[in-house]
């Protein structure tokens, strides 16, 4: 089968904010990973994370379903969810889906950071 | 001699003395019964007895000793303690003599000689009446043991379920205690798989009859499948609840197992977490969740893991990561990730972790609690990814070029295959990058359906793929082998309605392809399924407008 192997590295920028590097492919198959980084991240607090994504590889319809259920999670919580580093292909399926209007898209991490400390 | 008293065993709580007194010796029907006197540790007769091991006549003792004074009452007139190895093993108590004289001192001689012989005979007739109680009591343990086990062993799976594609292996070995460990499959008639882990705190019977109770609470609730793990285990909890004993209760986990996409969902009753091995390693799969019968309403959180093809899972109980070495070090869940991450599968999973049991526990070890191990594992896909065909096109269009031609194997993942091939062959053609992209995410997601929806993930069921172009348009067909299946409706997916959770977070797959190309065309025959993707050749695609 194809090489589906994902890892997912966490960076705190402060006590309140966490970044998650993603590095491979999201599908169906990141959902340990991913909650795992999402656990890894919360604990012992998170207000805000950020999902790195300018290691994507790919990304299918089961990854956008596990992006979803992230932020149903996270909206539980009234946690935030933002995003940098989308490429212009999977920006345009952000679009598509409208899942940039449920997550703040950002183009740099920069940007997105300082976003996240404005919600605060 | 008068009367003679019976002699009551020494090594209890309180020497306990009787005496049997009769006006009428030879008629035995006429006497009373004897009048049982107990005497305490702590009474100052016994001190005495001890110190004087020789006939005694109770008036003329000045002791504080109410065991002294039962005597009295009950008539004993003189008592010769029997001591044996320095501990009093019982008393012979007289009445007065039937002529109402006193004893003489050839009488007290008469009955210290007895005691002394007696006194040894009593003893090991205590010794071995004590004995025979600790027999019956091994002998009651046993086959209470032997019960629980047969229940446990009753109730065990007999045979393990057979899925294509799939290998299922399980152990279970009781301690001699027989822990309450057990273990079901639940095949539904849809081909998904229920799977049951679960122990039982206590042992024995007890264990035995709440892990039974368990199981049929469990196979109950579960419905065919129509309920969903977390479901199940909050039912369970409130019908368990009621009537478990105190202090007892059950971990469990229950996971249904999808063999055609390998979606494993599952919920967790305070149960060990399950391993699963996957390329790069190995991760726990977690969902919290409060044991089964501590309190009712409880609520039950459910998690899904994909196993890809190679894939496995380890479902076990705490008898092996509690183990201890004689060093007394633990197992523990550490050694059991690392095992599951370097474990390569020349050797089962199940042999492999028993021979690292067996080497870290060493020889001669006491099994403290029962071993129960289940592994599920995904078998490696047989054929290659991609195979190339010849031209799968029976139709000859004028204008079209036929490309590629290839089949993949029904398998999650070989979509990645599938689009790396589709975008090589278009190569040639100098696509714009973006509708290269565009083309790449709808043909993955097209596949996927077709092994999923069409071929059912079984891999004799390939998917087919034809890449063709003519001056204008490209096309890319996927045909599966479920054309005489009937297609679902699919819901518009919308990102408020799935957030608000009145729809499923997935679904999203036609919703992209027809998104991202021109024209969709999608046609049955009764035994072939084939969509057929469309995108212009320059400029940008309007599709997406009318979705």
């Amino acid at each position: 089968m194809a090489d589906t192997t994902i890892t997912m590295s966490v960076r705190r920028v402060d006590a309140l904010i966490c970044i998650i590097d993603i590095q491979g492919d999201i599908t169906a198959f990141a959902e340990p990973e991913l909650m795992r980084a999402y656990t890894e991240a919360t604990e012992p607090s998170a207000h805000a994370i950020i999902l790195n994504f300018t290691g994507l590889e790919y990304m299918n319809s089961g990854g956008i379903g596990l992006i979803v259920t992230l932020m149903i999670r996270m909206n539980r919580l009234k946690q935030r969810l933002l995003a940098f580093g989308l490429s212009d292909h999977y920006t345009h399926i952000f679009e598509l889906t409208r899942l940039n209007e449920a997550i703040g898209v950002y183009p740099t991490e920069n940007a997105a950071v300082a976003a996240a400390a404005r919600e605060r | 001699m008068a009367q003679l008293l019976e002699v009551i065993r020494r090594r209890m709580p309180r020497v306990r003395a009787q005496m049997a007194q009769t006006d009428k010796p030879t008629n035995r029907r006429m006497r009373p019964q004897p009048t049982p006197v107990d005497i305490a540790p702590d009474d100052p007769l016994v001190a005495y007895f001890l110190d004087t091991p020789e006939a005694v006549e109770l008036e003329r003792l000045r002791l504080d000793s109410p065991a002294l004074r039962e005597l009295k009452a009950a008539g004993v007139a003189i008592v010769i303690p029997l001591v044996s190895q320095g501990e009093l093993v019982g008393v012979l108590n007289l009445g007065p003599r039937m002529s109402q004289q006193d004893y003489s001192s050839d009488d007290r001689g008469l009955l210290n000689t007895l005691a002394s012989q007696a006194a040894p005979a009593v003893r090991v007739a205590q010794l071995v009446r004590q004995q025979q109680i600790e027999t019956r009591e091994r002998e009651r343990i046993e086959q209470e043991l032997r019960v629980a086990r047969l229940i446990q062993q009753t109730l065990l799976p007999k045979e393990l379920p057979e899925m294509p594609g799939w290998q299922l292996a399980a152990y279970y070995q009781p301690a001699r205690a027989v822990g309450g460990d057990f273990y079901d499959f639940l095949p539904f008639s849809d081909g998904r798989l229920g799977i049951v882990i679960g122990d039982v705190t206590d042992k024995g019977v007890p264990a035995a009859l709440v892990m039974a109770t368990t199981r049929s609470i469990l196979r109950t609730a579960a419905q065919e499948g129509l309920a969903t793990p977390g479901d199940v285990l909050a039912r369970a909890n409130d019908l368990l609840f009621p009537d478990i004993p105190p202090r007892m209760f059950v971990t469990c986990l229950y996971g249904i197992l999808n063999p055609h996409t390998g979606a494993l969902v599952y919920a967790n009753a305070g149960h060990d977490l399950p391993h699963q091995r996957q390329e790069g390693g190995a991760i726990e799969l977690r969902a919290t969740g409060m044991p089964l019968g501590l309190m009712p309403g409880m609520s039950y959180e459910e998690r899904e893991t994909i196993l890809a093809p190679g894939d496995s899972v380890l479902f076990y109980s705490d008898g092996l990561v509690e183990a201890h070495n004689p060093e007394r070090e633990m197992f523990g869940f550490p050694r059991l990730m690392t095992l599951m991450a370097d474990w390569e599968d020349t050797v089962p999973l199940i042999e492999r972790m028993l021979n690292e049991l067996a080497s870290f526990t060493g020889a001669g070890w006491e099994q403290e609690d029962d071993v129960t191990l289940v592994a599920l594992q995904r078998e490696k896909q047989a054929c290659a990814p991609l195979t190339p065909l010849a031209d799968v096109d029976d139709q000859a269009d004028d204008g079209w070029q036929s490309l590629a031609a290839f089949e993949t194997a029904s398998a999650p993942g070989n979509e990645r295959e599938v689009i790396a091939h589709v975008e090589q062959a278009l190569a040639p053609l100098a696509l714009p990058h973006k509708r290269i992209e565009q083309l790449k995410t709808a043909v993955a997601e097209a596949t996927m359906n077709a092994m999923e929806h069409g071929s059912h993930y079984e891999a004799d069921h390939p998917v087919t793929i034809l890449v063709r172009a003519n001056a204008t348009e490209v096309s890319v067909r996927i045909r599966d082998t479920g054309g005489d299946q009937t297609i679902p409706e699919a819901h518009t997916p919308d990102i408020e309605a799935k957030l608000a959770e009145l729809q499923t977070p997935r679904g999203w797959g036609l919703f992209l392809i027809k998104s991202l190309v021109d024209d969709m065309r999608v046609s049955s025959d009764g035994v072939f399924h084939t969509v057929e993707l469309i995108i212009n050749r320059e400029g940008e695609h309007h599709a997406n407008q009318n979705v």
